[in-house]
């Protein structure tokens, strides 16, 4: 039950993630830049996120969080920040053609790193090096 | 190397990282507050960008009309928001491995939608690689279930 928890809310993350560059675009055909477009996204999430930690009370969390689950946190936050400016900072500088292709490639630094820094939990079996790989190219083939 | 590969190399090897360090966190922290930091730290740094960008700077924010942050308040809300609240809490039942590659079959999705909502159509590569991209999440979904 848990894996099919875990696998519908993944695809639905997806269609989320499907989602949002179409809104994205229209806002951006008004010739905003795409950084203020982020920061607007970013803040509209922060904002719904703050509403939803204090009406169903989620701050009492902060009361088990350790500082190696802040430092890991803050760590994942500063790499979608690189993540981001990188993107946007090639984008600028080189033909998109070439950018968004070699960052479709994410997945496979995902399971080169799971495989390396999280061998107690995550299971690297050829089944999940194909299907990577075949997600990988098949996005590459779409765009 | 040429700088534009550089970083297009250094943005999917953070995108790539930083589910990692996600998972790790949330061994230590509930789902909602692992969000709110990766949330605010992103802001933050956004806000730093915008400001030493040069040009109008933070004051420019406030004047986009709100017929266009509309688009983007939707669009944060289903990446930023929901998306990654979805995106992140699957990690405490699969593995962020196969997490990952799931979610990053969203370009099939958008192509979709843009199919559906601006009447677009497909070429023959594009539907090999979307065939493709099905079969992979078919086979990390097939082989989770055994």
């Amino acid at each position: 039950m848990s894996r099919l928890r875990g696998h519908t809310e993944s695809a639905l993350a997806s269609a989320c993630f499907g989602l949002a560059p179409i809104f994205a675009k229209k806002g951006l055909l008004s010739g905003l830049h795409p950084l203020y477009g982020a920061a607007i996204a970013n803040a509209t999430a922060l904002v719904f996120l703050i509403f939803f930690f204090v009406a169903a009370r989620q701050y009492k969390g902060w009361a088990v969080a350790t500082r190696t689950g802040l430092m890991f946190a803050v760590l994942a936050g500063l790499c979608n920040s690189v993540a981001l400016v990188s993107f946007y900072w090639a984008m600028a500088i080189e033909k998109v053609s070439i950018v968004v292709p070699i960052t479709c490639t994410y997945p496979l630094f995902t399971m080169m790193l799971a495989y390396l820094a999280m061998k107690e939990s995550e299971v690297i079996d050829g089944f999940m090096v194909i299907g990577t790989l075949l997600v990988v190219v098949g996005v590459l083939l779409t765009i | 190397m040429d700088a534009g590969i550089f970083l297009s190399i250094l943005c999917a090897m953070a995108w790539g990282t930083q589910s990692v360090f996600l998972k790790k966190a949330m061994r230590n922290l509930p789902l909602s507050t692992a969000i709110l930091i990766t949330l605010l730290t992103n802001f933050l740094a956004l806000v730093f960008m915008i400001e030493i960008g040069g040009g109008e700077g933070l004051s420019a924010l406030v004047q986009v009309p709100m017929s266009i942050c509309v688009y983007f308040m939707l669009a944060g809300f289903f990446n930023y928001f929901l998306g990654r609240a979805l995106y992140y809490s699957s990690f405490r039942f699969i593995s962020v491995t196969r997490s990952t590659a799931i979610s990053a079959s969203y370009p099939v999705i958008s192509v979709v939608f843009a199919l559906t909502a601006l009447s677009e159509k497909l070429s023959v590569l594009q539907f090999v690689g979307i065939g493709l991209t099905l079969s992979g999440v078919y086979l990390l979904l097939v082989k989770e279930r055994k």
